[in-house]
This record gives structure tokens, C-alpha cells and sequence, in this order.
């Protein structure tokens, strides 16, 4: 059975690369490659220096904070789930795979070989993006080593959606039969919540003291005998890739592999029926993410008086209406809403306790996201064009220019994104409201946010229109639908494209910025604070011409764009 | 109502459709017939706006579709063989959604009607993936049908529709055209083309071979007297003519 599924799984991937690179031909692709071929050397060629660099984080920290990501990422899979990701069938699979003369197992194993070529791809990129670094004791080593590391994730996952699986399906039953992987687990967790507890006071006097004394105290954290203990299998699977020779590398390597056959063996059991079970059980389950995706349970569907739709007015409205139902009704949406409603209460009560220190990190930590959300908020909201073009026989059949269906394709998205950072601000706001020492004063504060309020639409609106614009002009290389490919193993295809998308945005935000800067500094002598009006007023009204410019291009883009020579999934 | 002049579509080096005239007036049906890959399909997405031809003009309602495409698309309803819907839109939320698209100011008044006619009425607060094929076919139609289109252009429509709903569909498309619609029916259920075609306009390898009522196409070719349109089709495609091939 295994050389079908490799047989699928090759004819799959050539075939697919063969179509992609067909689209080359058109020399919008052609220019797009050598963008993202000049854009690859510039980062892991060109820059390389001819002597290690010093590293962000030095080659002595890399085992241990490799470790704690390794941790992370894994338990992650535990708390969340990632059967969706892990074991996502596409309507082909289900069809030929389920009804065919295949075992659950097989049909497990067939997914992680399928895995494989996300996984292959992305430890090649990752050896390319290292290759500045100067990690592993060659290229091909450190390409070894990097495979190693996230198929063990990969199968560590697979594994975790079984227990899961078997504990939602099974219920106490499960328990016994999974009592072992149950038994690690508890132990890894309740060892990591004792060792972060006693080691907290150092690790934030550390903290205190920068970077590099931060990160000497959680080494010497580290080295305690319950942490040693728990991170020793993490620290094997990331050592490999911080051997600096050939001699380092082999006697690294053996605990790592040995790590990955032992998860290779969890996830592939043989001769226990109860592990069929389980894996027939997570197919199931996945295959019912696969239709709930397309069938989604809603939170309700009764819609508020502000989602009400007249039949009059601006025709495009329809899809920006239809875009924002297709966010707010969703559970996701309606828990992030309420979670950070009760952050923000919480933290704005908590700053005025003693213990406002738990609010300020609060604080900090959501100024934070509300700002990173600027570059990587896109991957996250998909509600437009990303979403649609699947369905753009339908939108080139409405009676509306391609400049309105472009325009509110990017307006239903940047209006969430936007909304989820003006919630994260106001967590931060709330968490500092009762911090009278806090330099800049609530005064400041107060025009921060509403500067931040007043720029982030039409910040967001220019991010979105290059995101959109990605799908319109390479719909073939663009992941479009709902979902994306996410996870530890498509981490670096996901890096390289925000960095990309972050160096184009930054392009456009330039001009409108300096004006906007400038404007503010001029008039900020004559009239203080006030001049953060007009600078603003400058800034959107600079980014409202590059968004009607851009509008204008994609819009007749859009109107010439052929679905059948689109090249675009069914 | 729909005027089609010279229209041609090039993928790559294949012809798809080749130097396609014809127009079709209020109240007519014309219906599409051909092998498959006769370019029945290409020929009627390129008449929804969805396709852009290679050469050619299409108006539609004196619109010409690539100067005036907003204005030629607003009297135009495309119902596809394979229903497209929105995972997150309830059946009547579909119609509110079309309704603003097409401006129909009256779509509250619309949408009962409408639902009942198409057997609905029941699934008005269903989302597409609690409704059956049968199902998202016919909120399909009726999402066509909201803003009494001018133009109708139905692609195999009657797939995945049972008994009930093919006879339904049937008296739907023969009302709007009597009601004074410009209708093309692609299909292969050539006795459905038969049973309600004013006109027919048999292709083969993306051009023309008849257009014409069936009395018309017969009386062309005296040899395909008194034969059922089944034969009459397969006598049209095959190369020699006959129909046994």
C-alpha cells in the first residue's frame, strides 16, 4: 500500500509544481519569482558575513531556547488540538481513501508522508534563513538536523490529536489505555509549573537586568535538577542543530533520531486495536472539521441591528456585509470579543491594586500584539479576496465594477483586524489607567490611543489592499480559502512571506509617514499635541491616494482576469 | 435582448468557441446543445461576464458587455450546474444579499414568495451545508431569479434536482420567459430542451452546426424527417451524419 501512497503523494507534488511553474510563462510570475529569488539570496546569501556574527541569541542559549520553543510548540498541540492541520483530508482523500481497501493506519500513514513535503520544503527554507547564522557544522547537517526536529513535532502531534481523540470519543475507558502518554504529560506539565515557580524570583531580577542577564539566569534555572531533567529530551532534539562539527553533530544526532523513531513507533502501534480505534476516531474527527469548515456551526444566527442590510445603497456593501457575518458569527470571533472585554475590566481593575505589576505585563504584552498584529494580523484575518477568489465565477457575474469588489473585499477584513487591535489597545490603556507614575502620563496615553485608533484603519486598509493584491495578481502561487498552512512546520514559509509583505507595506507606509511626521513636527512648536491632528490628517489623506491608486490597478486587474486562465483550485 | 456577434475564445491555442452569432428575444428560450466540450459552457459564462471572449461582441438589453458591464450584468441572472454558495449565509440571508446587489428595493417582499415557489420555505434560516445538492441548487435559482432578470442563463439547472423540483423548475423558466425573459438553457436532457425551446442551437467543437426551432433544422436536412431530437442531435454531431456512429 505504502508505494500508492507514494505514487499520490509524487504525482501530487510534481504535478502540482509542474502547473505552478507553468503559470511562468506570464511574466507577472516570472517577475514575482525573481522578486522572491533576489529577496532569498539578499536574506541568506548576500548578507552572510565572512565571520560569525553575534547572534541575538548566542550559540550557548540557542539548546536551551530551542528547547522552550520545542516545549511550547508541543504543548500547544495538547491544549488546542491541531487534528484540523495535522489530519487534513481533502474532499479526493476522503472520497478514494475512506471507502477504499486502506487501514486507519495506513491511511495515518499516509498522511504523515503527505506531511512530509510541507516538512521537506520548509527545513530547506529554514537552512537557507540559518545559513547567516552560521548553525550545524554544514548545510547539509543542519538541513539533517532541522528535518529531524520538525517531523518529530510533526509526529509528536499526530500523536497528541490521538490521546485528545481518544479522551473526547472514549472518555474514562481512554484513560487506562492511555494512561502512559497521560502519566508524561501530567508530570511535564506539573514539572514545568513548579520550576517557573521556583525559579520566577531570579529569572525577574534577570529580567531586570537585560537581555543576556535574563537569559544567564534562566540557564542557570535550567541546570536545577527538575527543569534539567524535563528539558533533556527537548535539548536532544534541538542539539543537532547546534553542533558546531561533524564529531558534535554524530553524537548528537543519535539521541535526536532515536526520539523521532520512538515517536514514529507512539503514532504507529501495531497490533493494538484500541490505537485503530483512536486513529479511526481522529480521521473522523477531521473529516468533520473538513465539512464543518464548509458547514460551520455558528455562534447564532440572529444578527445585530448594526449587520442589518438595507436593499438600497452602495451595491459592494453586500460583500462587505457578507465578509463581516462570515467573522462575527463564528465562535472564535465571539470569544476573542469576550476575552478581551474581561481583559480589559480585569487589567483596569488591577491597576489600581498593589498588585498592578500583573496588569502593567498585562499591558505591555497587549500593546504588543496590537502592533505586531500590523504585519502579521493579515495571515490571521482572511475574511476577503483571499477567502472569495475560490468563488470568482460568482463575483465576475455581479453587477459591479472590479474597483467595488476589490474595494470591499479589503475593507470586511481590515475593519476586523482593525477592531481586534483597537481591543488589544484598550486592554493596554485600561491596564496602565491607574499607574500615576507611569511616564507618559494618562494625558499622553489618551493620545496615543486615539492616534493609534484614528491611523491603524487606514494602516491596515494599505496591508490588506497588498495582501488582496497578492491574491489577484498570482491567484496560482497564493494560498487562498479560509484556512492556511500553519503549524511549527510551515513556520518558515510563513516568516519569509510576513517579512516580505512587511518590507512592502513599510514601502508604502514611508511617504505618507515622513509627510505626516514632518507636519506634526512643524506644527507641534505652535500648537503641542494638537499637531497630532493635522499630522494624521496628512498620513490618511497620503495613504487614501495610494489605496485609490492601488484600488484603481487591482479593480481592472480584477476585470481582466480570466478565471479558466487563472489558474485557480477548484 | 442578448445579441451575440462573432464571439471566439482562445485558451492557448485551442479554440473553445469559433465565430458565435446569434440573439435571442423576450420571451424566447433557446436552448444549448452539444457534445461535451462543444463550448455550450464557455459560450454561456462568456455571456454572464465571467469569461472575457477573444473576439466578439455580446450586448445584452442594448448593453455591450465589455464597455458597460456593470449596466449588461445588472439584467442578467447566471444560474451555474454546480451551486455556489456562502458557508455563512442562511438561505433568506443569500436573497438580502443579492437583493443589494441587484438594488431591489422591495426584497422583503420578494423573498416569501420566492422561497415558496421554489419549495424553500422551510430551510429560509438553513446555512448551504445543512441543505441538501437538491437544495443549494434550487436557493441558487431562486438567488437568480430575485431581481426578475431580463436575461436568464441556466446551466445544466436541473442537476440534483428530484422529480418534483425538475417539474417546478420547469414551469419557473417557461413563466419568466412568458413573463418576458431572454432565456438560454444549456443541456443535455434534450427532452427537456425539446419540451420547453423555442430554440435550439446544437455545437460541436466550439462552432455553430444548427440554430433554429426544430421544424426549422429539420427542414434544412429533409434526411432527419420525422426523427426524435435524440437522433437529430447525433445525426448534427457525428462527423458523417449518422446517427448510429
Amino acid at each position: 500500500m505504502i508505494r500508492v501512497f507514494l505514487y499520490l503523494a509524487w504525482r501530487s507534488t510534481y504535478n502540482r509544481v509542474a502547473r505552478q511553474a507553468r503559470q511562468l510563462r506570464n511574466p507577472r510570475y516570472l517577475a514575482a519569482l525573481a522578486f522572491g529569488l533576489t529577496y532569498l539570496w539578499i536574506v541568506a546569501v548576500d548578507q552572510r558575513p565572512e565571520h560569525p556574527p553575534q547572534m541575538l541569541v548566542g550559540a550557548r542559549w540557542l539548546e536551551l531556547v530551542g528547547a522552550i520553543g520545542v516545549i511550547g510548540a508541543l504543548l500547544w498541540g495538547w491544549i488546542f488540538g491541531v487534528e484540523r492541520r495535522v489530519l487534513a483530508f481533502s474532499p479526493a482523500e476522503v472520497t478514494f481513501l475512506f471507502s477504499g481497501p486502506v487501514t486507519r493506519r495506513g491511511l495515518v500513514q499516509y498522511k504523515l508522508l503527505r506531511n512530509q513535503v510541507l516538512i521537506l520544503f520548509n527545513s530547506l527554507l529554514w537552512t537557507l534563513i540559518l545559513a547567516r547564522e552560521r548553525f550545524g557544522a554544514s548545510p547539509w547537517l543542519r538541513a539533517l538536523s532541522i528535518w529531524v526536529l520538525l517531523t518529530t513535532i510533526s509526529f509528536h502531534r499526530l500523536g497528541a490529536s490521538f490521546v485528545r481523540t481518544s479522551l473526547l470519543e472514549h472518555g474514562r475507558i481512554a484513560l487506562r489505555h492511555r494512561v502512559v502518554s497521560l502519566v508524561l504529560l501530567g508530570a511535564l506539565v506539573i514539572g514545568v509549573a513548579w520550576s517557573i515557580k521556583d525559579a520566577m524570583p531570579d529569572l525577574a531580577a534577570g529580567w531586570a537586568g537585560g537581555l543576556t542577564t535574563f537569559l544567564d539566569a534562566l540557564t542557570e534555572a535550567s541546570e536545577r535538577p527538575v527543569p534539567h531533567l524535563l528539558l533533556a529530551p527537548f535539548r536532544a532534539m534541538v542539539r543537532p542543530l547546534a553542533a558546531r562539527t561533524l564529531g558534535d553533530w554524530l553524537r548528537a544526532a543519535g539521541p535526536a533520531v532515536g526520539l523521532l523513531v520512538l515517536h514514529y513507533v507512539w503514532v504507529i502501534r501495531a497490533d493494538a486495536a484500541f490505537e485503530e480505534a483512536s486513529a479511526e476516531a481522529a480521521l473522523q474527527r477531521a473529516r468533520l472539521s473538513s465539512r464543518e469548515r464548509a458547514s460551520p456551526r455558528l455562534a447564532h444566527r440572529r444578527l445585530p441591528a448594526l449587520l442589518r442590510l438595507a436593499p438600497v445603497g452602495w451595491p459592494a456593501q453586500a460583500i462587505l456585509w457578507k465578509n463581516l457575518l462570515a467573522v462575527v458569527r463564528t465562535r472564535r470571533a465571539r470569544n476573542v470579543a469576550g476575552a478581551l472585554t474581561v481583559a480589559a475590566i480585569v487589567a483596569g481593575l488591577l491597576s489600581f491594586q498593589a498588585q498592578s505589576s500583573i496588569a502593567e505585563v498585562a499591558g505591555w504584552l497587549a500593546a504588543t500584539w496590537a502592533g505586531l498584529a500590523i504585519v502579521i494580523g493579515p495571515q490571521w484575518v482572511r475574511n476577503d479576496l483571499r477567502s472569495d477568489l475560490l468563488k470568482l465565477d460568482l463575483l465576475r457575474s455581479y453587477p459591479l465594477a472590479g474597483r467595488a469588489v476589490v474595494a470591499a473585499e479589503t475593507a470586511a477584513s481590515t475593519m476586523v483586524l482593525t477592531a481586534l487591535q483597537a481591543g488589544l489597545l484598550l486592554v493596554a490603556y485600561f491596564a496602565f489607567l491607574g499607574n500615576g507614575h507611569m511616564d507618559p502620563p494618562l494625558g499622553l496615553r489618551t493620545i496615543a490611543l486615539l492616534t493609534a485608533l484614528a491611523c491603524l484603519p487606514g494602516i491596515n486598509y494599505l496591508g490588506m489592499l497588498i495582501q488582496n493584491g497578492a491574491a489577484i495578481l498570482l491567484p496560482a502561487w497564493v494560498h487562498l480559502g479560509s484556512g492556511r498552512p500553519g503549524g511549527v512546520e510551515a513556520l518558515g514559509q510563513n516568516m519569509l512571506i510576513i517579512v516580505a509583505y512587511s518590507a512592502v507595506l513599510a514601502v508604502g507606509l514611508a511617504f505618507p509617514g515622513v509627510l505626516g511626521l514632518l507636519v506634526f513636527y512643524l506644527l507641534g512648536d505652535d500648537i503641542g499635541w494638537w499637531a497630532v491632528i493635522p499630522g494624521v490628517a496628512v498620513l490618511l489623506t497620503g495613504l487614501a491616494i495610494e489605496a485609490a491608486v492601488l484600488l484603481g490597478w487591482l479593480g481592472r486587474v480584477f476585470e481582466a482576469t480570466d478565471p479558466a486562465g487563472a489558474d485557480i483550485p477548484a | 435582448m442578448i445579441e451575440v456577434e462573432g464571439l471566439e475564445k482562445q485558451y492557448g491555442d485551442f479554440p473553445a468557441v469559433r465565430g458565435l452569432s446569434f440573439t435571442v428575444q423576450p420571451g424566447e428560450v433557446l436552448g444549448l446543445v452539444g457534445p461535451n466540450g462543444a463550448g455550450k459552457t464557455t459560450t454561456i459564462r462568456s455571456i454572464a461576464g465571467i469569461i472575457i471572449p477573444t473576439r466578439g461582441s455580446i450586448r445584452i438589453g442594448g448593453h455591450d458587455l465589455a464597455a458597460q458591464p456593470v449596466a449588461a450584468k445588472s439584467l442578467l441572472a447566471f444560474i451555474p450546474d454546480e451551486p455556489h454558495l456562502f458557508e455563512y449565509l442562511t438561505a433568506e440571508e443569500h436573497l438580502r444579499f443579492v437583493g443589494r446587489l441587484y438594488q431591489v428595493a422591495d426584497v422583503e417582499a420578494r423573498i416569501p414568495g420566492l422561497l415558496q415557489e421554489l419549495d424553500l420555505a422551510d430551510k429560509r434560516a438553513a446555512l448551504p451545508g445543512e441543505l441538501s445538492r437538491g437544495m443549494k441548487q434550487k436557493l441558487a435559482i431562486a438567488c437568480g431569479l430575485l431581481h426578475s432578470p431580463a436575461a436568464l442563463l441556466l446551466d445544466e439547472p436541473l442537476t440534483g434536482l428530484d422529480p418534483v423540483g425538475i417539474r417546478r423548475m420547469k414551469a419557473t423558466i417557461v413563466s419568466r420567459a412568458e413573463a418576458g425573459a431572454a432565456v438560454i438553457l444549456s443541456s443535455h436532457l434534450l427532452h427537456l430542451v425539446e419540451e420547453i425551446c423555442t430554440r435550439v442551437l446544437v455545437m460541436n467543437a466550439g462552432q455553430t452546426v444548427a440554430i433554429g426551432t426544430v421544424a426549422d433544422i429539420v427542414a434544412s436536412r429533409p434526411a432527419l424527417s420525422g426523427r426524435r431530437l435524440e437522433d437529430i442531435f447525433l445525426a448534427l454531431i457525428t462527423p458523417d451524419g449518422d446517427p448510429r456512429a
